[in-house]
């Protein structure tokens, strides 16, 4: 009760904070998450429809749903389970109140589950936003009862429940038995859910073209999925009680439900078990580890970019590898970077699976430019959530470089070129990969790393340049000043100029390639040709357009930034 | 029950490293403790497996009789701390604070309203006693954690740094409460930097130099083992950690810690 009191206050007085003084804030995100969960329900409920009308027989269609719905549940098992670990990891051995919590007479199992819930309801946000419009969908797709709606909320929460008890337990195990190599276990555990999703992915996919969603690829498809109905996997309990529910069949799906809230109590008592035996033991061994001592020389990775940045002044140099130095020693930080670089890669690697091709080459190259803006998305994010706040960072040891015989637009500078230097790789080799197995002409793909390189600096210039124009230096916590007003405007602003950078040459080369293919087939334009000039025009004063456009978001941001910072005082 | 604190041969390492090493040492109700030592003497792990956040490698640990390994929940019921750098709920207020400290020592309602408002007096707290913790200065949260440690009236209080970040008045008020409560039998465990503050109220110190007990007694009796009494405790302290002229610590007594 006292926990859950303190929650209770706590989450109060935030929630009084966002409504009295990041409104603007909070709106932008009801309003985007509002968006991004109507977008899901209409794509799954075209997606469930279309299904009805493609596969004619209700069983073959009840067993694709099952089939589908085993995988999607047993993904986001996978997602949960490792999420809830993660958390828990930072909550119950490396949080300042957990620390707190275990010098007061509280049980230790108390401590655990107030930690526990936190991180359920933490990670199983994402359950949420990507779960309720499935089975939403689904109930409305085929008309379902009253009740199956009811049940769905016992259900997403039982099942919630089994993945993150499982993966509580695991990190305590991890910690207690080998406190010494947690970094490498869950490193190895990230890969081979890498792996695991990659070849998921390619052995869905794979197939003869021909078959594309006809009866047999429907059957083939089946086959595929059969991994996913092995009847012990709480997913399968979940999907067959969510489909009984729909079929009006209400003793069947009250049974697995049963099912799931039984099993949801024994893990959740298993949890609790681990967490009385060894969770102090746990804690103590991990604080006995002693910090890695690390080699004296310079790291190869620093000296690289000294050498690569032998061109500017040496203070310059000196601050960007003190940069990279935090930002790769912080792994909480890039590594969920990381998980969002290699889905995307992944995705591209299967990018021609789809076969556009087949229908029309126009599509091959909207796809590309499409690529094209979920990778700046992407790079939005990142600048947003890392580079916008290493400004307000330094506020708090300003004492150090303000010391130092640097100017403070030396400082800005050096963070402009590392920003940009460090999204441009990821970014180009993206896109090249896109570009590569959507096999696009070599012109196209020069155009991509030309918007690439304006959109890498553009957003660096915005991150930095708003970073000094708003900093916040009452935050300690990167995320917290990314959340803040600053941030959010710097993510607004950044996905603006994302879209209007890519359609100014997305428009044009589409239409020029439209065009093309058009007249070589059918000789539309052949009397026409003052079409493709004006085509041609229209690229040209694209591309510039979306040149100048780069060097404005690049220097403009840049210079109101180095203005306010030089007036700064600290 | 109140047995006071009682290390029996604990030793505790990081990595193989030994940050405590053999430390046996008693001290009965009533008395103020310090714990004195340079940087990475060991004081915090002492402090740390007092607390029960660490575990010992070998020995044990008793609080008020309580077995640490054993019956922890039991001696953390007798225990108020003040840690160095104290954890605070910054989305509450200092009254919700102080409630969920009193209420997690199981005080009824009534109880913790009257040890609240006596706490609050204390530390001069009311102005702000219904602010949120986060708009606090760092003396003002000093000032409420000490607050929050004293509230159950433990018969044990362990303070990590007693005077960090304590302006002039309110490190007299630290030093009277703390003279207070041990003359109504509380025991005062403490580990800090400020030779001054310990000469001023411990009754008892103890000199940790690489993990090792160099010395137990007053400051009375240090001055009477050394060879020159008329030196001040920080010449003394040096002299016993071997700082002062770069030789080896001198051979001082540890009978001391025998008691």
């Amino acid at each position: 009760m006292v926990f859950w009191r303190l929650r209770w206050r706590i989450g109060r007085t935030r929630l009084k904070q966002i409504l009295t003084q990041s409104r603007f804030r909070a709106s932008l995100v009801v309003v985007l998450s509002l968006l991004l969960w109507c977008g899901l329900l209409l794509m799954f409920l075209n997606g469930f429809w279309f299904l009805r009308a493609a596969i004619p027989y209700p069983e073959t269609h009840d067993e694709m749903m099952h089939g589908i719905f085993g995988m999607f549940f047993a993904a986001l098992m996978m997602m949960l389970m490792f999420s809830a670990g993660i958390i828990l990891y930072g909550s119950l051995f490396h949080s300042p109140e957990t620390a707190y919590l275990l010098t007061i007479p509280a049980r230790t199992e108390r401590i655990f589950l107030h930690q526990f819930q936190d991180a359920v309801l933490l990670s199983s946000w994402g359950f949420i936003i990507l779960g309720s419009p499935v089975i939403l969908a689904y109930g409305l797709v085929v008309d379902a009862p009253w009740y199956y709606y009811l049940m769905m909320i016992p259900f997403v929460f039982s099942f919630v429940y089994i993945p993150a008890a499982i993966g509580a337990v695991i990190c305590m195990l991890i910690i207690y038995i080998m406190p010494g190599k947690r970094r490498l276990i869950v490193c190895t555990a990230g890969g081979l859910l890498l792996a695991g999703s990659y070849w998921l992915v390619w052995s869905l996919l794979k197939g003869p073209e021909s078959n594309l969603l006809t009866p047999g690829w429907f059957q083939e498809m089946l086959g595929r999925l059969q991994f996913t109905e092995r009847r012990l996997l709480p997913s399968w309990w979940l999907s067959s009680g969510v489909l009984e529910a729909g079929r009006n069949s209400w003793s069947e799906s009250l049974m697995f439900l049963a099912l799931m809230f039984s099993n949801a109590l024994f893990f959740r008592q298993l949890a609790l078990f681990t967490a009385v035996r060894i969770y102090r033991k746990a804690y103590s061994s991990l604080s006995g580890k002693a910090a890695k001592t690390r080699r004296g020389q310079t790291a190869l990775i620093d000296r690289m970019l000294l050498t690569a940045t032998r061109f500017f002044p040496l203070p310059m140099r000196l601050l960007m590898v003190k940069d990279l130095r935090l930002f790769r020693r912080d792994p909480m930080q890039w590594s969920q970077f990381l998980i969002f670089f290699g889905l995307v890669a992944l995705y591209f690697f299967n990018v021609r699976r789809f076969n556009y091709d087949l229908y029309y080459i126009g599509w091959v190259n909207m796809v590309s430019f499409l690529n094209l803006s979920v990778v700046g998305l992407l790079m939005s994010t990142f600048t947003t959530r890392f580079v916008y706040p290493m400004l307000s960072l330094e506020g708090q040891r300003f004492w150090l470089l303000g010391l130092l015989p640097v100017s403070r637009e030396t400082i800005l500078w050096s963070k402009f070129i590392f920003a940009a230097g460090t999204a441009i790789l990821p970014c180009s080799l993206l896109i090249l990969l896109s570009d590569l197995m959507l096999d696009i002409s070599l012109f196209v793909m020069l155009s991509h790393q030309v918007t690439c390189l304006i959109l890498c600096s553009g957003l660096a210039g915005i991150a930095v340049g708003l970073g000094a124009r708003l900093p916040n230096f009452r935050e300690t916590s990167p995320s917290r000043i990314a959340a803040g007003f600053g941030g959010t405007l710097c993510l607004v602003i950044s996905t603006l100029y994302i879209l209007v950078v890519v359609l100014l040459t997305a428009l044009p080369t589409h239409f020029l390639i439209a065009a093309g293919h058009i007249y070589v087939g059918q000789s539309v334009f052949d009397c026409e040709g003052n079409v493709l000039h004006w085509l041609h025009l229209w690229m040209f004063v694209g591309t510039l357009g979306s040149i100048v456009l780069g060097i404005i978001a690049t220097f403009l941001p840049l210079v109101m930034g180095i203005r306010s910072f030089k007036r700064m005082e600290f | 029950m109140n047995e006071g604190i009682e290390f029996n041969h604990v030793r505790r390492s990081y990595s193989g490293k030994v940050a405590v090493d053999d430390l046996s040492l008693t001290v009965p109700p009533g008395e103020i403790f310090a714990l004195l030592g340079a940087n990475g003497a060991g004081k915090t792990t002492t402090i740390k497996m007092l607390t029960g956040l660490l575990r010992p490698d070998s020995g044990t640990i008793r609080l008020c009789g309580h077995d640490l390994a054993v019956e922890l929940r039991q001696a953390l019921r007798c225990l108020g701390y003040v840690p160095d750098e104290p954890f605070l709920y910054d989305k509450l207020s200092g009254r919700e604070f102080l409630e969920f400290a009193a209420q997690m020592r199981g005080l009824d309602r009534r109880a913790v309203e009257a040890c609240i408002a006596q706490e609050t007096r204390h530390f001069e707290l009311a102005d702000y006693l219904d602010d949120l913790i986060e708009t606090y200065s760092h003396g003002m949260k000093q000032r409420l954690i000490f607050a929050s440690a004293l509230l159950h009236r433990p018969p044990v209080v362990i303070i990590d740094e007693p005077m960090v970040g304590l302006d002039p008045r309110s490190m007299r008020t630290v030093k009277d409460l703390l003279r207070e409560q041990s003359a109504a039998g509380t025991l005062v465990f403490m580990s800090t930097h400020i030779l001054a503050v310990a000469e001023e109220i411990a009754d008892c110190i103890g000199i940790l130099d690489r993990g090792r007990l160099q010395f137990l007694g007053s400051i009375a009796e240090l001055r009477k083992e050394s060879a020159s009494p008329q030196s001040s405790l920080e010449s003394l302290f040096l002299q016993l950690t071997g700082v002062e002229n770069g030789t080896p610590p001198p051979e001082f007594s540890q009978g001391e810690s025998a008691r």
